[in-house]
């Protein structure tokens, strides 16, 4: 499959794919990014550390993805398990972001810093990484579609390779997200992004819990 | 703070408050001689009795110089009467009042205007409407289809803005007849921060109905589910929304408003709201602050029922986007301080004039789609003793 034509396939795939990532991505991507402060610069920022880790997670996807072959990653009983962890993580982060919003220096302040949640000190870590991490790993229909591609790669590199082509696809419909980096801040701007965060996060902790119960009282 | 209050206003004489009233008697004839001519007595007479209400209300606005207290007449009728229509129309074509998935699929569920601001980024996306209706009329409950509701609400909207939320929404009369209920209210602290409700709202589910390819408002948090149809439940899932729904409903539609005199469901949560104050900035009219009559004793402030004034916006003599134009303020400021205006005019030139205009549009509109849905609810109830 590491042919040029399989990876035009992977680019294909990723343009074609971007819209539906961009809604599946945009209830954690969009309120976490209002929350930010303003300027081009910082918001280039929250996209690069977001787009960088869920790279990360394509590529450890991929490497899980290829090792197991398609028997355990797309098999709809274990796939309801990474769903489920994932939305509880996704909840349990957005609030935590939400709360740690309102912790940061207020956005008057010109610390050119992305909005961290975790403990203290070095343990802090930009929020923005987190949620880009998780949603790599979100088990979308077209990242199903990718990893069903991968499985089938003559080795591990290729599928990977794969995977980051696929990344660099979808990416493109990412881009104008930093054009957010324009829209002025208040207090206003920033409370509605904080609520919006609670909101999805209730729903992510209600998907996570549910497919935990169903799976567990149903077994699928 | 002391206010001096100027000299209550001598009522304005009937005969000319009549004259005033004759266009809107002849408008409300002219939506309602349908109604006369219907053969069902609880019909001929709903439609009589609601063309006389709205004619009435009118013929009081004029003569009373007020607004507030005789629309609310209205729209507590509206919200209390939908729910009686609506419920009646459902139980007749389906016998319960949970939506099955069947209706669903065949696209016959009912549109109202709540989902609109949700669909748009999906269609945007997709080219397709994620609403389990159709676009055009396609029997069993979807009434005239979602165009016809679109269209009434864009016809609406371009003339009076948010003032669609005091003068067309079915939803809102109830909670605003609870608000009416108490003397006073209980709870008078409010954090302004939760004015911003409402958008948060809008922005979860608008992604939320993106993200899901559903709407996620009607699926999940609308309120007035509770007293129109909700999800068939069938299964666990469909017990926890409708059991979201009820809770919604009992919270910020019952004992919210008794608790805080404010229409909180609307201040607070609805996202349409949110999406409807956008129009706010393109409609012609609007309520201002005469800086120069203004003292400020922040009784408007007090009155307002969405807490669209706050006291910079008294300093800046304009109310916030998020003003639906019921008129509380107008009739509560005792320095005829604040005034119905009309956009490119000076303020408080003709004040009266501008409510005129604003109303003659506004009533001419909620007879035409709420006085029809107050007919029909009263029908309903007519039917069981005529």
């Amino acid at each position: 499959m590491a042919t040029p034509f399989a990876f035009g396939e992977a680019l294909v795939l990723g343009l074609a794919s971007g819209p539906a990532c961009v809604a599946s991505c945009g209830p954690v991507l969009v309120p976490s990014l209002l929350a930010e402060r303003t300027g081009l610069r910082l918001n280039g920022r929250y996209l690069s550390a977001f787009l960088a880790t869920r790279l990360l997670g394509y590529l450890l996807f991929a490497a899980v993805a290829w090792e197991l072959g398609a028997l355990v990653s797309f098999r709809t009983t274990e796939r309801s398990w990474v769903f489920a962890v994932i939305h509880l993580l996704l909840a349990g982060v957005l609030l935590r972001y939400a709360w740690s919003v309102g912790r940061a220096c207020n956005h008057s302040c010109a610390s050119p810093e992305l909005v961290t949640i975790g403990g203290a000190g070095k343990h802090r870590i930009p929020g923005a990484a987190v949620l880009g991490f998780l949603t790599g790993v979100s088990l979308c229909p077209p990242f199903v579609a990718a990893g069903v591609r991968a499985a089938e790669a003559a080795n591990v590199a290729a599928a990977m390779l794969f995977f980051a082509v696929f990344f660099l696809g979808t990416s493109v419909w990412f881009v104008p997200f930093a054009g957010f980096g324009w829209l002025r801040r208040n207090e206003a701007v920033t409370t509605v992004a904080r609520m919006a965060m609670v909101l999805i996060a209730f729903y992510y902790l209600y998907a996570g819990l549910m497919t935990l119960i169903r799976k567990s009282v149903y077994g699928y | 703070m002391a206010t001096k209050v100027l000299p209550a206003r001598e009522p304005r004489s009937i005969g000319r408050s009549l004259l005033m009233t004759l266009p809107i008697a002849l408008w409300s004839f002219l939506m309602f001689h349908g109604w006369y001519s219907r053969p069902n007595r609880s019909q001929l007479i709903a439609g009589i009795v609601t063309s006389a209400f709205m004619v009435i209300l009118f013929f009081m606005m004029m003569r009373t110089w007020s607004t507030y207290r005789w629309r609310r007449w209205f729209f507590v009728a509206l919200g209390l009467l939908f729910p009686v229509g609506f419920i009646h129309t459902v139980m007749v074509l389906r016998g319960t009042m949970g939506i099955p998935i069947e209706e669903m699929i065949a696209g016959r569920t009912p549109f109202c205007f709540i989902p609109i601001p949700l669909l748009i980024l999906p269609a945007a996306f997709t080219k397709a409407i994620v609403f389990p209706g159709s676009i055009l009329p396609n029997g069993g409950m979807s009434g005239g289809g979602m165009a016809a509701m679109v269209g009434i609400w864009l016809a609406i909207t371009i003339v009076v803005g948010k003032g669609w939320c005091s003068y067309a929404c079915f939803f809102g009369g109830i909670e605003e007849g609870m608000a009416a209920i108490p003397a006073k209210a209980t709870v008078r602290k409010i954090d302004s921060r939760w004015r911003y409700g409402p958008w948060a709202v809008l922005l979860a589910m608008t992604l939320l109905s993106l993200g899901l390819f559903e709407s996620a408002y009607c699926m999940w948090l609308c309120p007035f589910k509770a007293v129109s149809e909700y999800v068939a439940a069938r299964n666990t899932v469909g017990m926890i929304q409708n059991g979201i729904f009820v809770l919604l409903f009992g919270a910020l539609v019952i004992a919210l408003p008794l608790l805080t005199k404010k229409r909180t469901q609307c201040a607070f949560f609805c996202p349409f709201g949110a999406f409807q104050s956008l129009f706010n900035k393109t409609s012609v009219f609007d309520v201002k602050i005469d800086k120069t009559r203004c003292t400020p004793c922040v009784l408007c402030q007090k009155s307002c029922p969405t807490m669209a004034l706050t006291e910079e916006s008294i300093a800046r003599g304009e109310t916030l986007m998020s003003c639906m134009k019921c008129g509380a303020c107008v009739d509560a400021c005792p320095k005829d301080a604040a005034v119905w205006h009309i956009r490119g005019t000076e303020v408080a030139v003709k004040p009266e004039r501008a409510r005129l205009m604003f109303l003659y549009a506004a009533w001419g509109m909620a007879i035409m789609f709420g006085g029809s849905i107050i007919a029909q609810g009263l029908a309903t109830i007519l039917h069981v003793f005529v």
